[in-house]
C-alpha cells in the first residue's frame, strides 16, 4: 500500500480532531496559561508579567498540597487495581453468576456524583449517622482518614478500570491464552505470561484515566477532607478562586502544576505502550467461549455482591434514607419517613423540573459531541501517521488534568473577549462546550484502547478490496470501537448530567442546571431536598442508558457486544 | 462521516434549543444565596415593572470569581453580597455607581454608604442540636467545655466573612485563648456553612460555633432538632449589601431593583427567609438587631491583617 494514500483519509480525520480540540480545549488552556503569566489578564491587561509566580511557588503550603495530591492519586490507582483487576479478569474469562447485575450495579457509581456519594458515606458513616442508629456501630474514625478517604474514591472510580480491562480481556479472549496451554503453560501460567500482558494497553489507559480523575477530583477531598485537614491542590485551587481575595493566577499556576503531574503519568503511560503490538482483533473469527466457575461460583459472586452494595447500594440507600426523612435530627425512624421532599421536587419548586430538563438533554448533547469527536481523535492518535500525532493525544489528555473549576475561568476569560464577534458566553452552548472539554478524555481513551487492538491488516485489507480512507474508518474501524465507544458515550451523559464545578461557575445567567439544584439546596440547608434531586437524577441517568443499550441490543442483536 | 455530521448536527441542534430558552434579559443580577429569595425578588420586581431579571446565584466567592474573569467584558448591572467587605472592595476600585433609595430612608446609617444598600443581615450564633444530649450553651466558651468535647464545628472563616469577622472581633477582645480551648476540646472545622451545620442537624456533632443564623432558623422551621444562640457577650452582623456596578446599561431599571427590594414586599420576602430586613420598620419572626449586641468590628484593621489572623486559626484548629 503506497504511504500516502493512507495519510490522506487519515490526515483530514485528523484536521478535524485537530480544529475541533484547538477550540474546546487548547483556547481555555491557553487563556489559563496567560492567565498564570498576567495578573490581569481579566481586566484585559498584559501588565506585570509573573508578578505572582514567585509567590505562589514559595508558599510553604505547596510542596504539602502537591504530596498529599499525589498520595491520594497513587493510593486511589492501587485501590482501584485491588478492586477492580479481580472482578474484571472474572468477568471476562467466566460465566459469573448474574454478570449483568454486576455490570449495571457497577455501572451506577457513575453516575452519583462523587460529592453526593461522599455525603452519603458521612452519613452513614459518622456518629450517630445510620449506621449507628441500625447497628449501634461508629466507624466514624476509619471514614475520616487517609485511607478512609482512598477507599471511598477507589469504591467510587473503581469501575474505570473493571469495564475497561473486562472489555479488553473479553477482546483479547480466553483464545491466545489457550494457545500458550497448548504449548504447555498452566492455567495461572497463561493468564499472567499471555492475557494480562495483551490486556496492557486497557489496564494502563484506565489506571491513567483514575490517576488523573482522582488528583482532579474535587468533591470528594471538599467534604471529607476538610474535616481531618487534608488539602490537595484542587482545594487549594479552589480556595484561590472562591476565597476572597480571588487569586485567579495562584490558581492558574497550581493548575499547571496539577497539569504537569497528569503528563507525566500519561508519559509513564505511553512509555509502556511504546513499541509493542497488542493487535488481537484481526479478520479471523473467534471463539467468545467463557469458562465455568466451578466450586469457586459462590465465593466469586459474594465479592461481587459485596463489592457492589458498598459502592452502589450503601451510597444510594444513604441518599434515599435523607431524601425520605422529613428532618435531619429526626433519624431513621417510621414517624420521620414520608414523601414530602419527593412532592416537592415533582412540583417544581426552585425550578426542579427545568433543572432536570436542561441537564438531561445537555448529558445528550455531550454524549453525541464528545463521543464523536472522541472516535475520531482516537482514530487519528491510533491509526494515523505524522508529527500531529503525539499533540493531539496531549491535548486530548490534557482535561482530565484540568479541575473543573480551572476550565470554568479558561472559559470565561476566553470567550467573554469583547471584541469576539459571536460568543457561546452567556449561552447554554458555553455549557456544552465546557462538559466536551471536561469529558473528552472519556471517550478517546476508551476508543483509544480498543483502535489500538484492531490489527492494521483489517484497514489494508479494505483499502486493497478498493474502500476508500472514510468508508474503511465508517464500515469497518468505528463498528469494532462502537461497544467501547458508546460505554464511554454513556459516561459522558452520565457525568455531564450532573457536573458541579463547571456549571455552577460558567451556567448562562437564569440558566438551572440539576447540579446547581442541588448544590443551592445544601447551601440552604435544606439536604433532604437536595438528596431527593440527586436520587431521582441517579434514577434517570441509569434508566436512560439503560433502555438504549436494551433498544441498541434489540436493533443489532449479536453484534452490539457493549455492557452484555 | 456523514453520521458523523449528522449526530454533531443533533448536538448542536440540542444545544441551540436550549439556547432558544434564555432570552435576552434586561437587567442581570448576581446574589448570593439563599436561591429562593433571589428568585421571588426578580419575579416580584418583574412583574411590577414588566423588566425581565436574569438571575446568576452562587456563593459570594463563586460570584468574584465570575465578576474577575469577566472584567474585561462584564454583563453584572446588580449585585448582592454576603459579605459587606465586597462593598468596600468594588468602592474603592471604583466599580461602583453611587445610588441612595428612597426606600432606604429607614435603613440605618451603618447599614448603606453612598454606593451600597443592605438587602438584610445575617448575625452569627450558636447553633445547637436539642437532642444532642448536651447542655444547652449561652456563652462562645462554653464550647470549649468538657460536655462538648468532639462535638462542635466551626465554620471556616477562610470561606465565610462573617465568620472571619467573628474569630477576628473575639480575638481582639480576649486573644487566642478561647480558640486554643476549642482545639483542646477537638473542635474541628468544617468547610462552608451548610457544611458545619449538617453533622449538627444528624447529632455527629452537638453545636456550630459561629452558624449564620437565617440558616438554622429556615431549618428549625422546617422542624429540624435546631436551636439558635446569640450569646450575651456578643457576635458579629453580617450585612449583605447591594451594589449597582458603573458598566450597567440599565443604571435607572437597576435602581428600580434596589427600590423594589426596599419596598415593603421586598423587605418582607427577605424577612420570610429569616434574615433580618434592612428597613427597621419591617417586621420580623425572629431576634433583630436591637436584641443582639453587636461585637465592635474594625473592619480596616481587621482585613488589614487578615492573612495573619487566618494562618494563626488554620494553625490552632490545626485544619
Amino acid at each position: 500500500m503506497r504511504r500516502d494514500v493512507k495519510t490522506g483519509g487519515h490526515g483530514l480525520l485528523g484536521w478535524v480532531a485537530g480544529i475541533s480540540l484547538s477550540v474546546i480545549v487548547l483556547v481555555p488552556f491557553v487563556f489559563i496559561v496567560l492567565q498564570a503569566i498576567f495578573p490581569d489578564l481579566g481586566r484585559g491587561s498584559f501588565a506585570a508579567p509573573l508578578a505572582h509566580l514567585g509567590r505562589t511557588l514559595a508558599d510553604p503550603k505547596l510542596l504539602h498540597l502537591t504530596g498529599n495530591t499525589l498520595t491520594l492519586g497513587l493510593g486511589v490507582m492501587l485501590g482501584c487495581t485491588l478492586i477492580g483487576v479481580p472482578l474484571a479478569v472474572a468477568r471476562a474469562l467466566f460465566r459469573v453468576p448474574f454478570a449483568l447485575v454486576w455490570d449495571v450495579l457497577f455501572l451506577v457509581p457513575f453516575m452519583i456524583p462523587p460529592y453526593i456519594a461522599t455525603l452519603g458515606w458521612i452519613m452513614s458513616m459518622q456518629p450517630r449517622g445510620y449506621l449507628q442508629q441500625l447497628t449501634g456501630v461508629n466507624l466514624g474514625p476509619l471514614l475520616f482518614s487517609v485511607p478512609g478517604m482512598v477507599l471511598i474514591m477507589s469504591l467510587n472510580l473503581f469501575p474505570v478500570v473493571y469495564f475497561a480491562l473486562s472489555r479488553t480481556i473479553e477482546a483479547v479472549g480466553t483464545r491466545y491464552g489457550d494457545v500458550g496451554r497448548v504449548f504447555g503453560a498452566r492455567p495461572v501460567r497463561a493468564f499472567f505470561r499471555i492475557t494480562l500482558p495483551l490486556a496492557t494497553p486497557g489496564l494502563a489507559a484506565s489506571l491513567l484515566l483514575v490517576f488523573a480523575l482522582a488528583i482532579e477530583e474535587y468533591g470528594t477531598p471538599a467534604a471529607l477532607g476538610s474535616r481531618f485537614g487534608f488539602q490537595v491542590l484542587v482545594t487549594g485551587i479552589e480556595n484561590r478562586i472562591s476565597d476572597w481575595p480571588i487569586d485567579l493566577p495562584g490558581a492558574a499556576i497550581l493548575s499547571l502544576l496539577l497539569v504537569g503531574l497528569s503528563l507525566v503519568a500519561f508519559l509513564i503511560q505511553r512509555r509502556i505502550l511504546a513499541g509493542r503490538n497488542y493487535d488481537t482483533v484481526s479478520g479471523k473469527p473467534q471463539a467468545r467461549e467463557k469458562r465455568a466457575l466451578g466450586a469457586l461460583a459462590l465465593p466469586v459472586s459474594l465479592a461481587f455482591a459485596l463489592v457492589a452494595f458498598l459502592a452502589t447500594g450503601l451510597p444510594i440507600l444513604a441518599i434515599l434514607a435523607t431524601a425520605l426523612s422529613k428532618t435531619i435530627s429526626g433519624g431513621l425512624k417510621p414517624s420521620n419517613m414520608g414523601l414530602q421532599n419527593f412532592v416537592e421536587v415533582l412540583a417544581n419548586s426552585g425550578g426542579a423540573l427545568q433543572a432536570l430538563v436542561n441537564s438531561l438533554s445537555l448529558g445528550i448533547a455531550t454524549a453525541l459531541l464528545a463521543g464523536a469527536l472522541g472516535a475520531i481523535t482516537a482514530y487519528a492518535v491510533v491509526k494515523g501517521r505524522g508529527r500531529g500525532r503525539l499533540a493531539l493525544d496531549m491535548l486530548a489528555m490534557l482535561p482530565s488534568a484540568l479541575p473543573g473549576v480551572v476550565v470554568a475561568v479558561g472559559m470565561i476569560l476566553a470567550w467573554n473577549q469583547p471584541w469576539l464577534p459571536f460568543t457561546p458566553y452567556n449561552t447554554p452552548l458555553i455549557l456544552l462546550i465546557a462538559y466536551c472539554c471536561i469529558l473528552l478524555p472519556q471517550p478517546v481513551r476508551y476508543a483509544s484502547a480498543a483502535f489500538q487492538q484492531i490489527g492494521d491488516n483489517l484497514e489494508a485489507a479494505a483499502r486493497v478490496a478498493g474502500a476508500r480512507p472514510f468508508t474503511v474508518f465508517r464500515r469497518i474501524m468505528l463498528p469494532l470501537v462502537l461497544p467501547s465507544l458508546i460505554t464511554s458515550m454513556l459516561l459522558v451523559f452520565a457525568v455531564a448530567s450532573r457536573e458541579l464545578v463547571a456549571s455552577l461557575l460558567v451556567a448562562p445567567v437564569g440558566m438551572m442546571t440539576i447540579a446547581g439544584f442541588i448544590w443551592r439546596q445544601f447551601e440552604q440547608g435544606s439536604v433532604g431536598l437536595g438528596m431527593t434531586m440527586s436520587f431521582i437524577a441517579i434514577v434517570l441517568t441509569t434508566l436512560i442508558p439503560m433502555l438504549l443499550i436494551a433498544v441498541l441490543r434489540r436493533i443489532a442483536g449479536g453484534r452490539f457486544t457493549g455492557l452484555h | 462521516m456523514r453520521a458523523f455530521t449528522a449526530v454533531m448536527g443533533l448536538a448542536l441542534a440540542l444545544g441551540a434549543s436550549l439556547m432558544a430558552s434564555t432570552a435576552m434579559a434586561d437587567i442581570t443580577v448576581y446574589s448570593a444565596g439563599p436561591g429562593g429569595l433571589i428568585d421571588k425578588l426578580a419575579k416580584g420586581y418583574t412583574d411590577k415593572t414588566g423588566v425581565k431579571v436574569n438571575v446568576f446565584q452562587a456563593t459570594t466567592g463563586k460570584i468574584m470569581a465570575r465578576i474577575e474573569s469577566e472584567a474585561a467584558n462584564p454583563v453584572v448591572d446588580v449585585l448582592i453580597s454576603a459579605s459587606w467587605d465586597t462593598a468596600t472592595d468594588f468602592a474603592k476600585r471604583g466599580w461602583l455607581i453611587a445610588y441612595a433609595s428612597p426606600n432606604a430612608a429607614m435603613v440605618p446609617d451603618f447599614l448603606k454608604n453612598d454606593t451600597a444598600v443592605a438587602q438584610g443581615i445575617s448575625a452569627l450564633g450558636i447553633a445547637w442540636n436539642p437532642a444532642s444530649g448536651t447542655p444547652r450553651p449561652t456563652e462562645w466558651a462554653d464550647l470549649a467545655k468538657p460536655a462538648y468535647k468532639d462535638l462542635v464545628t466551626l465554620p471556616d472563616p477562610a470561606q465565610s466573612g462573617a465568620s472571619f469577622e467573628l474569630v477576628a472581633a473575639l480575638q481582639a477582645r480576649n486573644g487566642w485563648g478561647l480558640f486554643k480551648d476549642l482545639a483542646a476540646n477537638g473542635a474541628i472545622v468544617a468547610g462552608a456553612n451548610a457544611e458545619a451545620l449538617n453533622p449538627v442537624m444528624q447529632g455527629a456533632k452537638a453545636a456550630v460555633f459561629g452558624a449564620v443564623d437565617y440558616i438554622s432558623l429556615a431549618a428549625k422551621a422546617k422542624g429540624e432538632s435546631i436551636d439558635v444562640i446569640f450569646p450575651a457577650s456578643g457576635t458579629v452582623i453580617a450585612p449583605r449589601p447591594m451594589m449597582i456596578l458603573k458598566w450597567s446599561k440599565q443604571p435607572d431599571a437597576s435602581k428600580a431593583f434596589i427600590d423594589y427590594v426596599l419596598s415593603d414586599e421586598g423587605q418582607k420576602a427577605v424577612a420570610a427567609t429569616y434574615l433580618m430586613p434592612a428597613r427597621s420598620d419591617v417586621k420580623a419572626n425572629r431576634p433583630l438587631i436591637s436584641d443582639l449586641k453587636i461585637l465592635p468590628v474594625d473592619a480596616a484593621a481587621v482585613y488589614g491583617t487578615r492573612d495573619t489572623t487566618l494562618a494563626e486559626f488554620a494553625k490552632l484548629l490545626a485544619k
